[in-house]
């Protein structure tokens, strides 16, 4: 009996991974009829001990694209509601962590027949006497249709509009310089709550001379220490960030009073390569919701 | 029955074999494609910014201004943003304030203006300018997108754009066009 229910399961586990396999050979067929030009790696890290770096841009689709590298610089800002901003500028840039003035790209213009891709590759010629830290650009992949044609009016007194549809990524750019320091301070927590909800915003500021990047992670838990809702965020702390977390009040037998516990940590990033993580410290506390 | 069952598991687990090596190969070349040199982590997390629809006005005619509805499929301009699912993204739209016939000594300009409400947001990859998908964010202004996570079940955020030209009474008739850009990056990295 009992085999016979194992074996039940097992046939119910090979099924769910034969439709995982199909739903991913779906997922990657949509994906080459629709997209656009793709970049990777998501962010590019350079050093004293290594000034080069590369990009890959790839054009999946059947048609040309046009795409044009630039930099821009820019840092994640946040608002007093706790919303983030990148204001990205491109020029008259005075601040002293800006990597702008002395990043290079090699192409900066290609056309991207279907089913190619390029390598870009950077390099940078930092002044003498940098000071320790890191320094940033935004590397701009900018893609467009590389054949457009403007419709032209059925009868000579029509008119017609074309609207060209530019896509724009900002990669993050880094350059690393002697000792570095990754250190975060908490300055403040502020939390509100309805029936539903719970709203923290959590403020920070950056103690040290690189980004803090890691990841947010913040649990509702009731009287009884259960959870209730869990929230975790990719971080990024350039200079300070007042972000906002929401955490859903789920429906149940939760005991009052309901706390938030926080944990900020450089550690358990997937999406950037280890070598290019640098730890910082570790920030845990709770609070009470009112 | 015991026998008639692991038939039926050998079955299965050789048809999952066999479809994983059908599919696997052209995953993994597409994986190798993207990130030649490049460690996987960072493959995964590859971001793609693609437009699938313009923003189309169609005949514009003489004096009278015309919408283009954020709602309607044939109207609508969309972008498309995938990438790792649960990332949040901070994009960033730069609208034309007008369009441009640069037809030699025929150029005039068409004046085009987006509302507070012409831009909606939908996370799910079913949504159309239609009918979106569940949680979809509605009625923003395309002057400052929220930063917004990309949908976790699709790896993918859309954004459905509207807009209105208008023509005064005496514009030249002919190609008018402008740039719409879209800048996405991730906020935390």
């Amino acid at each position: 009996m009992d085999s016979g229910k194992s074996l039940d399961k097992h046939i119910q586990k090979s099924a769910r991974f034969g439709a995982f396999l199909f739903i991913i050979f779906f997922l990657a067929t949509i994906s080459e009829l629709t997209a656009g030009v793709l970049v990777a790696p998501t962010s590019v890290i350079l050093s004293d001990k290594k000034r080069t770096g590369r990009l890959t841009v790839q054009n999946p689709t059947d048609r040309p694209k046009q795409v044009q590298i630039s930099f821009s610089f820019g840092v994640p800002v946040s608002d007093s509601a706790g919303n983030i901003r990148l204001n990205l500028q491109d020029s008259a840039v005075t601040d002293e962590r800006s990597a702008l003035d002395w990043i290079k790209a090699f192409p900066k213009k290609m056309i991207l027949e279907p089913n190619t891709s390029q390598v870009v590759r950077f390099l940078a010629r930092p002044p003498k006497d940098l000071a320790d830290g890191e320094y940033w650009a935004r590397i701009m992949v900018r893609s467009q249709e590389g054949e457009t044609s403007i419709p032209l009016p059925t009868e000579d007194d029509k008119i017609t509009t074309k609207l060209n549809m530019i896509m724009q990524t900002a990669i993050v750019l880094k350059y690393r310089s002697g000792n570095l320091i990754s250190k975060l301070e908490v300055r403040g927590t502020e939390v509100f709550s309805t029936d539903t909800m719970v709203t923290a915003f959590i403020d920070m500021v950056n103690r040290g001379n690189v980004s803090y990047v890691g990841i947010l992670d913040c649990r509702l838990v009731d009287a009884k220490g259960r959870e209730i809702s869990s929230n975790d965020i990719d971080l990024a702390v350039y200079r300070e960030l007042k972000r906002k977390v929401r955490l859903p009040i789920f429906s149940g037998n939760y005991a009052k009073p309901f706390k938030l516990e926080v944990s900020i940590s450089t550690e358990g990033r997937k999406d950037i390569a280890a070598e290019d993580l640098i730890a910082g410290n570790r920030i845990e506390y709770s609070t009470t919701v009112p | 029955m015991y026998r008639g069952l692991r038939y039926i598991k050998s079955w299965l687990e050789t048809g999952v074999v066999l479809v994983a090596l059908l599919i696997g190969p052209s995953i993994i070349i597409k994986a190798q494609d993207v990130g030649t040199g490049i460690a996987t982590a960072n493959v995964l997390a590859a971001l793609t910014v693609t437009s699938t629809h313009d923003l189309a006005f169609g005949d514009v005619v003489q004096g009278v201004q015309k919408i283009a509805d954020k709602t309607v499929v044939a109207e609508a301009g969309v972008f498309q943003v995938t990438g790792a699912g649960g990332s949040e993204i901070s994009m960033y739209l730069q609208l034309p304030p007008y369009l441009w016939n640069n037809t030699p000594n025929n150029e005039d300009r068409l004046i085009c203006a987006f509302t507070t409400t012409d831009a909606d947001i939908d996370t799910t990859a079913v949504g159309t300018p239609a009918a979106h998908g569940a949680g979809a964010l509605v009625d923003l202004d395309p002057h400052g997108l929220p930063d917004t996570a990309i949908g976790v079940a699709d790896n993918i955020l859309q954004i459905f754009l509207g807009g209105t030209v208008y023509p005064s009474v005496d514009q030249r008739a002919g190609s008018y066009t402008a740039d719409i850009i879209l800048t996405v990056a991730y906020t935390g990295a």
